[in-house]
């Protein structure tokens, strides 16, 4: 069996929305092998974001089951998943999501405290992991004095310093220029080469070409699973 | 992720919101100064009235007289005779002037006896007491009080001289230096004999003070007096007395319970203020929680706990807070020292005060930053992410 760090069967999660039940996945299968870039693609509304979240163990299915990294996210009490949200997945929002008041390598450091991680040992990854990516010049900037780019960049340090098994990625262009976001997604690639496993979550199709394999939502179901370049 | 650290974070996050920070300790700042600096008047002046009533010694019984023809000299004689009794002494005063060559003022003219010194002990600045001497022959000998003395102008050069009590010549022997006593003030010390001559034919005093050997004995001496006081005029056990019997310890602890009843109160009243306090804290706590709500799903997605949120929360409660007392501390504290200046009491930092300010700038800390916190921590991730 082929090492798999995602895996939904029959994936279900409705919503309560006042009286009114809302289905944002209907039923959803889905295999993500490590090393993989997959493009989750659809309109709002297809739910997409409700995949993220479950895959991001930010939240559960309503039925069917959802495994990360072999464990099964509907079992774990909230500390549990917390625990294991920090060890297998690391997070790209698309508005950067810096922390406020904080520097650059402040923001990369604050995954590995939580993992219990020595100041000093943090320190230590995180400039690293920053100056891997170019920022070693930015360490003790805070976000007002970096560009929408190198914000990205420390966001996406972040995600990768605790060496999570899927970088989760979501709209990561979004709210750059689209010479900026190509260099975001030339990135993501470069690290999809490193052997890292990248799920992007984007409603752009152009965004979702450079990816390998691509699982288009609509209404809550996989429309369409496609391998290869488009 | 380690409390050290958290608490850096709070310290960020209180810097990075300066001024509203600042406001919000505001009201604790003002509960705590107001605990301090209200403790240490409360303090000082039960200090300043305890020293006073210790001078005259906590083994007294003060018999005053409620009427001018209440006590005699004879009454005195008796009581003086009761077991246990140590020192007595008389006093009888009346209104009268006191003038010298180039002025006139009124005063308390104070007939005492000649245990009077020697049981009081008052602080001379001029001169001596009234000598045994002067008892003896019946000279007429004043000793003036510092208020008297100031009233009157009274300089070294006039001691021993001649000044006029009533327009009666006596010989000025000492000044007493009582401006922080007890009642001394404003008044000149002559011998029970000469007093009489001034204003008094009749062996009726004013007060009689007697002392007890020790302390346990004061109250059996207290009972003593008045049964004997009782036979002596022939009254019943049940007949309204024209004197009063008041025992120094006594006076010393309602004194005490007067200072711990007013402390109870200045208490209660900052207790009021550090609730006042709290609850702009934990207002401003709950905002915050409310702004900073992407903030908590940012580190809620990157590994943070529940548990961390809520530590880093209640760690920023409880810095602000105790920012506040600290502050508080030091302003009242401030206060406390202008105050004893003025009060003309003994100046301290206590430090049960100290601790009693930071506790409970602590406690108002945890207790008003808990729910906010709670909020905090409980946020679901995927809303707190979503959260505009």
């Amino acid at each position: 069996m082929a090492d798999e760090v995602v895996r939904l069967d029959k994936v279900r999660r409705d919503y309560l929305v006042g009286e009114q039940v809302t289905t944002a996945l209907g039923g959803v299968d889905l295999v993500i092998e490590r090393g993989e870039f997959v493009a989750i693609v659809g309109p709002s509304g297809s739910g997409k974001s409700t995949m993220m979240n479950l895959i991001g163990c930010l939240d559960r299915p309503s039925a069917g089951s959802v495994k990360i990294s072999g464990d099964s996210t509907s079992e774990l009490s909230d500390n549990k998943l917390t625990e294991l949200r920090s060890k297998a997945i690391g997070f790209v929002f698309q508005q950067f999501q810096l922390l406020p008041n904080t520097t650059a390598i402040e923001n990369v450091m604050a995954p590995l405290l939580y993992q219990g991680k020595s100041t000093k040992e943090a320190r230590k990854l995180a400039t690293q992991m920053l100056t891997q990516l170019g920022l070693g010049d930015r360490l003790n900037f805070d976000r007002n004095r970096l560009s929408g780019g190198q914000q990205q960049r420390v966001a996406i340090a972040r995600a990768l310093v605790t060496g999570p098994d899927i970088v989760l990625a979501d709209e990561p262009t979004g709210a750059l220029d689209s010479k900026t976001g190509a260099a975001v997604i030339e990135l993501l690639k470069e690290l999809h080469r490193e052997g890292r496993t990248i799920v992007l979550i984007t409603h752009d199709l152009e965004i979702a070409a450079s990816a390998p394999r691509r699982v288009f939502l609509r209404d809550g179901l996989i429309e369409r699973d496609e391998r290869g370049v488009s | 992720m380690r409390i050290l650290g958290t608490a850096a974070l709070a310290l960020n996050r209180i810097w990075a919101t300066k001024v509203r920070s600042l406001l919000t300790m505001l009201g604790v700042v003002i509960g705590v100064a107001a605990i301090v600096a209200l403790t240490s008047i409360v303090d000082g002046a039960s200090q300043g009235i305890n020293k006073s009533l210790a001078t005259l010694g906590t083994n007294q019984l003060n018999i005053t007289a409620m009427a001018p023809d209440s006590l005699t000299e004879l009454d005195a004689k008796a009581l003086a005779a009761l077991d246990n009794v140590s020192v007595m002494f008389v006093q009888t005063q009346n209104q009268g002037t006191i003038a010298t060559q180039d002025s006139r003022v009124n005063a308390r003219l104070v007939g005492v006896s000649s245990q009077y010194f020697e049981a009081v002990k008052p602080a001379i600045a001029l001169g001596s007491y009234l000598s045994s001497s002067a008892y003896a022959s019946g000279s007429k000998d004043v000793v003036f009080g510092a208020d008297a003395a100031n009233d009157l102008g009274i300089t070294k050069e006039l001691l021993g001289n001649t000044v006029k009590l009533n327009g009666q010549d006596f010989r000025l022997v000492g000044v007493l230096d009582d401006q922080t006593g007890f009642g001394t003030s404003g008044r000149v010390y002559v011998t029970v004999e000469s007093a009489r001559k001034l204003f008094s034919q009749y062996p009726y005093v004013s007060s009689i003070v007697i002392q007890a050997n020790t302390p346990e004995q004061v109250d059996t001496l207290q009972l003593q007096a008045d049964l004997l006081l009782r036979q002596r005029h022939g009254l019943g056990a049940e007949t309204t007395a024209r004197y009063t019997i008041t025992n120094q310890a006594s006076l010393i602890a309602a004194v005490g319970s007067i200072t711990a009843t007013l402390g109870l109160l200045l208490t209660g009243i900052a207790a009021i203020s550090l609730l006042v306090g709290g609850i702009g804290i934990m207002n401003i706590m709950l905002v915050s929680v409310r702004e900073r709500t992407r903030e908590i799903g940012v580190r809620r997605a990157i590994g943070a706990k529940q548990s961390n949120i809520l530590i880093q929360f209640l760690i920023e409660a409880i810095v602000l807070s105790l920012a506040g007392g600290v502050v508080g501390l030091i302003f009242g504290e401030i206060a406390a020292f202008f105050l004893a200046v003025l009060g003309d009491w003994v100046f301290s930092v206590r430090l049960d005060t100290v601790l009693l300010a930071l506790g409970f700038s602590l406690l108002v800390g945890v207790v008003f930053g808990v729910w906010p916190a709670r909020q905090a921590a409980k946020l679901e991730p995927i809303d707190a992410l979503r959260f505009e």
